[in-house]
């Protein structure tokens, strides 16, 4: 896998996670975990569309039209294919996997890609709000199985020991392999991962991910603009359609 | 919301936040936010009071401040 078929799998990500942080605007324990909810999916949106802009620059865009079609084509980790009915399905994203994301940003930043250099720069100054409130959940204490299913998760993300976030490593283009990035989230947590095995022979290099399975209808039509038109008044949805 | 949290009631604490737009304006008070422990109660005054472009942002347990005197006792 190339550097944009990773770039793009950390957008479409960053998507998925400010859409699911936003689902907990107004459900979060209080008042002010609501409005950092709604901040932070604001800032994940904001943070994809700066990442979908870099695709062009690096020479390569892997985007086809099955993504208009086929909510598998989308590169998002499993965490994010349902809504989370938990509080503890939302520290466990905001603390291990925002937190593994902007860890592979600080890789492409150090890295010797120029355009991602100077344009993923900015992210990192908003993250440090996500991390700051991720880490303070989590030290609060969530149930083990969001907690440890975001940790494989974020292992399956950074890939294989020898897989292509290790070559572009190697090359220079990022300046972490997957072991650095999970000792940076260890570090940054004060927390060491739960041993993770992951059997890399079933695991998607494109997803990033081993467990099968996509994004919910819902949310995949609402992407596509599908739930806009659905609530359109029907003179507009007929004018949609001519 | 499912889950039983009881931080915000049992263990919270009020952050008064202050801010200034310029470097030469002084720092006044935005507003508060009510947090266990300071890093929550950073990302909570980022987001809250996030509608300007602030030079400067910080925190202060309301706790600490001493007053001199309170409205009614000057």
């Amino acid at each position: 896998m190339s550097l944009s078929d990773l770039v793009l799998s950390l957008a479409d990500n960053k998507q998925m996670l400010g859409l699911r942080y936003a689902e907990w605007a107004t459900r979060a324990p209080s008042l002010e975990a609501d409005i950092a909810a709604a901040a932070m999916g604001l800032d994940d949106l904001g943070h994809s569309r700066v990442l979908y802009g870099c695709l062009e620059p690096l020479g390569h865009d892997p985007r086809g039209a099955e993504r208009e079609s086929d909510a598998k084509s989308l590169r998002n980790l499993a965490y994010f294919d349902e809504p989370w009915t938990e509080w503890s399905q939302f520290v466990a994203a905001n603390a291990i996997l925002d937190t593994a994301f902007t860890a592979m940003i600080e890789a492409c930043v150090g890295g010797s890609v120029e355009v991602l250099q100077h344009r993923l720069r900015k992210m990192l100054m908003e993250e440090r709000y996500h991390f700051l409130h991720g880490r303070s959940w989590l030290r609060s204490g969530i149930d083990s199985g969001p907690r440890d299913r975001a940790w494989r998760e974020a292992v399956e993300w950074f890939g294989p020991p020898d897989g292509d976030v290790a070559m572009l490593h190697r090359e220079g283009r990022l300046s972490m392999g997957p072991q650095d990035l999970l000792a940076r989230i260890e570090g940054r947590l004060e927390t060491k991962a739960p041993h993770v095995a992951v059997d890399w022979k079933t695991w998607d290099p494109a997803r990033r991910r081993v467990r099968p399975g996509a994004i919910d209808a819902h949310t995949f039509g609402m992407l596509r603009g599908l739930e806009e038109k659905k609530y359109a008044p029907p003179a507009a949805a007929k004018h949609t359609a001519a | 919301m499912s889950d039983g949290y009881k931080r915000v009631s049992g263990d919270a604490v009020e952050y008064e936040v202050f801010a200034r737009k310029a470097r030469v304006d002084p720092l006044h008070l935005v507003g508060s936010v009510v947090a266990p422990d300071a890093d929550l109660a950073m990302a909570y005054a980022r987001a809250t009071y996030d509608e300007e472009r602030w030079c400067e942002m910080a925190i202060v347990r309301k706790a600490d401040v001493i007053r001199l005197w309170s409205p009614g006792e000057a």
